[in-house]
């Protein structure tokens, strides 16, 4: 609520209709990263009853063995629908919802850098969402697991539309993801409060900051097998179909180059909640803040080095295994690390046994567990046995509950008072803790037991093995503890939200800045920022004889958001493009019969290309021109990039059409399936590129152009321009000059 | 010839880089004398004699391309960041060579040395002819060394600061990873050398069945080695700029 408004004010805005209409959209035309996180966290909230519903059918069908409760078809269904669900609507939302709250708020910063960018994020979760279940009504929801394997997922194996459906909705979760990441570096760089550096970053913070570029590494790659995949079923290409030339393992390392990372992406989130929550608790400051800060860095850079680890059982080779073996074992140290520090922060502290603490220490215990079985798997020849059973169900879900989840239900009472203004229930917290804990062990712990009594995945049903029977009825019984501690969890939420305890300002005795403001804080967050000079500004306050050591200089250097921005998003692309000029050197490596690149008409190329390439020295020109306000030069030079970057666009459109006209296509084989969308997606990025120019062209022309603003964002353009050149000098080294020299 | 006695049989004696390495060695202690740090420059010489006088030679000579893999980084990667860390803190680069120390060329030359070299002409040509080996071997150092002088330079002040330090070895980690990933899944030889070796030592069939290694998985092995290990070098230098940027003094502004 916003504090300058009076309350004879406020009653009388409630009472006028026309005003009041503002208050019914106000949470749907929301940009305040408050509002926002809590719809990502509502979202998220609802998602995880709805797949936690499909995971109660999925435990009821096998809770006795030969059990017809479910059709095959329809356990395929939702058992796909349960990881989908909770990996990209639950886990996700739910935890950039926090990082939305909080994060800003940490750093001293009034918002996200980018608020409209950051509803656009917000509003493409539902949307994904809606797009996915849409498949239900559209002929079946997608039934081929969470990770949709090639050649299954092509139409001639699944034909109805569920895993377009799926692709596409997974594809938008991906845009607003990237957009997430890219608006938390932005605010981490360029929006922090006077004295907080870099090196004073909470944790939470600081994680977050990290996570967001492990963000923009491996959902771009993501993206572009799903671009793949989308192009294989509507326009009869052929990337993952084996019989026409493709390649289905290349979808596998696709899809875990992503997957693995999208493991740490979740997982570093809950990370940084337990590194604020354990020292709170324990009244100590974090034990080694800079080994937890630096092995966040460490694990980002090996997450993207382990994939393989998913697929010893494709048959990679021994080299292949053994390297990836190594790498799998090697990013154990940094969370061990991280698990030490942890520990050793609760060692000789005054543990206060609050309910987010309680879930911290169990967090540990499980997660300590789930590594365990993890670093296990890491070795191929363990993997063979155990990959396709119960044993690797049990593992990721002590991930994905065990610690994500675990770390969520901690770090919802510890921030709900700063969301609310009041405290969860103590007493309900404690149910659902212990609801949980007992639930969860008891449904996943003896799931290691089955899969090493060979108990496969993704079996509809099983039968009557000794065994096999009491051990499926016991992690059936676990899911109702589990629910009943949701049921309590959402009873506690709306309980307090109206009744529970006031909180105040800093009710667990925080150090941190987001509680250093009201509960719930002001729209502006901050009236005024404490005095930063360490990593515990609140510590320094209340004990002024006893303060933390000054953490280096007090400046700060903030660089422009937009600048900032444009960059994030631009590494973003290089993922992307990356991805398909590797899938396109794939298939350059394995010759086809039909066109190849000797139908291409290089010299032709080269001179679209130079129109392209100058455009940058076009776009430079204006850019000086603006500099030195040459308003009409600017317009000229600007006028001349765009005709520049049309005639190159009309070149590779006569291109495809002379392609076409020889009845070469996107179908025709793998040269033209990965030409096509290599070309095909830089030209979009051209075109996108152009739309953005004229609109800068048109603003300059009614003489917008004098604002400081307009000349960050014509910097921004400027930048997205050169990249697209940079873009094409692979795609043309590869696609057309390669060929040549081989 | 079995596996032991090529190990034992196989090293190269070779008498000009003997003598280089101990003029290197004198040269050294007469331009620094106590100044320096003689434990790394030791290293370094170890580490170049493991790449041109034990077996790993005769190996990357005409046989194993991930033997030539093992040479490359330990002559792009290990050795010129040695070398480096020898130097006394007071060493400074000539005026005249000022222009070598841009980011950008030092960025060029660490990716340049391990894309350049892997054109199938030139890697083949390496592997042939001794004057082109020796050409390579050169520019490896020195590109080598123009990469670590970014991050690596004796005075504080020529060096990178820490965060700029871990995007430029992030940035160039990727770009070696891409090249690795290349080498890794590239049906057809990059190197086609390797696929028929000149058995000159009489080793080729231990190689192939005792050892396993038919050219295939050589030469997958070598991408991997390109790009896993030297993937690690590189993290393990983005650690380092991490702690050197929490222990650092300075203000923000120089850090960013």
């Amino acid at each position: 609520m916003n504090g300058t408004t009076t309350i004879a004010e406020f009653r009388e805005a409630v009472l006028d209709p026309a005003k009041r209409a503002h208050y019914r959209l106000a949470w749907l035309s929301t940009v305040d990263h408050k509002r926002i996180a809590v719809l990502y966290m509502l979202t998220g909230l609802f998602f995880f009853v709805v797949g936690g519903v499909e995971a109660l059918f999925i435990r009821l069908q096998l809770a006795v063995p030969n059990n017809h409760f479910l059709h095959p078809d329809t356990f395929n269904q939702l058992f796909t629908m349960h990881g989908t669900t909770m990996i990209f609507l639950v886990a996700m939302p739910a935890l950039f919802g926090f990082v939305n709250y909080i994060l800003p708020l940490q750093i001293g910063a009034r918002d996200m850098a980018f608020p409209r960018l950051n509803a656009f994020g917000f509003w493409c979760q539902p949307f994904g969402g809606i797009l996915l279940h849409f498949s239900i009504l559209a002929g079946g929801a997608p039934a081929v697991g969470w990770f949709s394997y090639a050649p299954l997922s092509e139409t001639p194996y699944s034909s109805n539309p569920g895993i377009d459906y799926w692709a596409v909705a997974l594809f938008v979760l991906g845009l607003g993801t990237i957009s997430f990441a890219i608006n938390t570096i932005a605010t981490v760089i360029s929006c922090r409060g006077p004295g907080m550096t870099m090196r004073r970053l909470p944790l939470f913070t600081w994680m977050n900051f990290i996570n967001s570029f492990l963000i923009l590494i491996a959902l771009p790659v993501l993206n572009a097998g799903l671009a793949m995949i989308l192009i294989d079923r509507q326009l009869d290409g052929h990337f993952f179909l084996p019989f026409r030339g493709g390649s289905a393992v290349l979808w596998q390392h696709i899809f875990w180059a992503f997957g693995h990372p999208e493991v740490y992406i979740v997982v570093l989130p809950a990370f940084g909640m337990i590194s604020e929550m354990i020292p709170v608790f324990s009244r100590k400051p974090i034990f080694g803040y800079e080994f937890v800060a630096a092995s966040t860095v460490a694990i980002v850079v090996l997450s993207s080095l382990v994939w393989g680890h998913h697929m010893f059982t494709v048959g990679m080779g021994r080299a292949m295994d053994l390297f990836f073996i190594i790498t799998s074992m090697l990013i154990a140290i940094p969370t061990g690390v991280k698990v030490l520090n942890w520990s050793a922060t609760m060692v000789g502290g005054r543990i206060r046994f609050d309910v987010p603490m309680l879930f911290c220490i169990a967090f540990l215990i499980q997660f300590t567990l789930a590594g365990l079985t993890g670093v296990s798997h890491a070795s191929a020849a363990l993997d063979w046995q155990t990959k396709n059973s119960y044993f690797l169900v049990a593992h990721f879900h002590f991930v994905f509950v065990g610690a994500i989840v675990f770390a969520m239900l901690g770090a919802l009472p510890y921030w709900f008072p700063k969301m609310t203004g009041r405290m969860m229930s103590e007493s309900l917290g404690r149910w659902t803790f212990w609801l949980w804990v007992i639930g969860f062990n008891l449904t996943f712990i003896i799931q290691h037991v089955l899969g090493l009594y060979g108990m496969p995945r993704r079996i509809f049903t099983y039968p009557d093995i000794p065994g096999w029977g009491w051990m499926n009825m016991v992690s059936t019984i676990g899911v109702f503890f589990m629910s009943a501690g949701s049921l309590v969890l959402v009873w506690n939420i709306a309980h307090s939200f109206f009744l529970g305890k006031v909180a105040g300002d800093n009710p667990w005795n925080a150090w941190t800045l987001e509680w250093a403001t009201t509960s719930p804080p002001p729209h502006e967050n901050f009236v005024a920022l404490p005095p930063i000079h360490s990593r515990r500004p609140l510590w320094d306050i209340e004990n002024p004889d006893r303060r933390d050591p000054v953490v280096g200089d007090d400046q700060v250097f903030l660089p422009d958001h937009n600048k900032t921005g444009i960059l994030a998003f631009l590494f973003s692309e290089v993922g992307f493009f990356g991805t398909l000029i590797l899938a396109y050197l794939y298939f350059y490596a394995h010759p086809q019969p039909g066109p190849g690149p000797k139908e291409l008409d290089v010299p032709r190329t080269l001179i679209f290309s130079v129109c392209l390439f100058s455009s940058s020295f076009t776009f430079w020109r204006s850019e000086v021109a603006l500099t030195k306000q040459r308003r009409g030069s600017m317009l000229g030079w600007l006028a001349l990039t765009i005709v520049l970057g049309a005639v190159f666009l009309g070149g590779q459109a006569n291109e495809y059409w002379k392609l076409f006209q020889s009845g070469v296509d996107l179908s025709t084989n793998m040269f033209s399936t990965t030409f096509f969308t290599l070309t095909g997606f830089h030209g979009l990025h051209v075109l996108l590129g152009l739309i953005a120019l004229l609109i800068f062209l048109w603003m300059a022309w009614e003489g917008d152009s004098v604002s400081p603003k307009f000349d960050s964002g014509f910097k921004c353009v400027g930048y997205y321009w050169h990249f697209v050149d940079v873009v094409w000098v692979f795609v043309l080294l590869t696609v057309y000059i390669l060929p040549l020299v081989r | 010839m079995t596996t032991y006695q090529f190990f034992t049989t196989a090293w190269t004696w070779n008498s000009f880089v003997l003598v280089l390495s101990i003029l290197a060695f004198v040269g050294y202690f007469a331009a620094f004398g106590q100044r320096g740090k003689p434990l790394y420059f030791a290293a370094a010489l170890i580490a170049f004699l493991l790449a041109f006088v034990s077996p790993l030679s005769a190996l990357a000579n005409s046989y194993l391309f991930s033997a030539h893999m093992v040479q490359h980084i330990l002559l792009v990667l290990i050795v010129p960041a040695l070398l480096l860390l020898s130097l006394p803190r007071s060493f400074s680069l000539r005026s005249p060579l000022t222009y070598l120390s841009h980011p950008l060329i030092g960025w060029i030359a660490g990716v340049g040395a391990m894309w350049l070299w892997h054109a199938p002409t030139l890697c083949n040509a390496a592997a042939t002819s001794r004057n082109v080996s020796a050409i390579q071997t050169t520019s490896l150092l020195i590109m080598g060394s123009l990469f670590w002088w970014q991050v690596l330079a004796p005075r504080e002040e020529e060096r990178l600061s820490p965060l700029a330090g871990i995007v430029y070895l992030f940035t160039a980690c990727t770009a070696c990873s891409v090249l690795g990933i290349i080498l890794t899944f590239a049906p057809v030889s990059i190197c086609p050398v390797y696929q028929h070796p000149v058995d000159r030592l009489g080793i080729l069939s231990t190689i192939r069945s005792s050892w396993g290694l038919t050219s295939d998985r050589d030469q997958q092995i070598g991408g991997l080695l390109m790009w896993v290990p030297m993937c690690a070098i590189y993290a393990t230098a983005i650690l380092a700029q991490l702690a050197r940027w929490h222990s650092s003094p300075h203000p923000e502004h120089s850090n960013a």
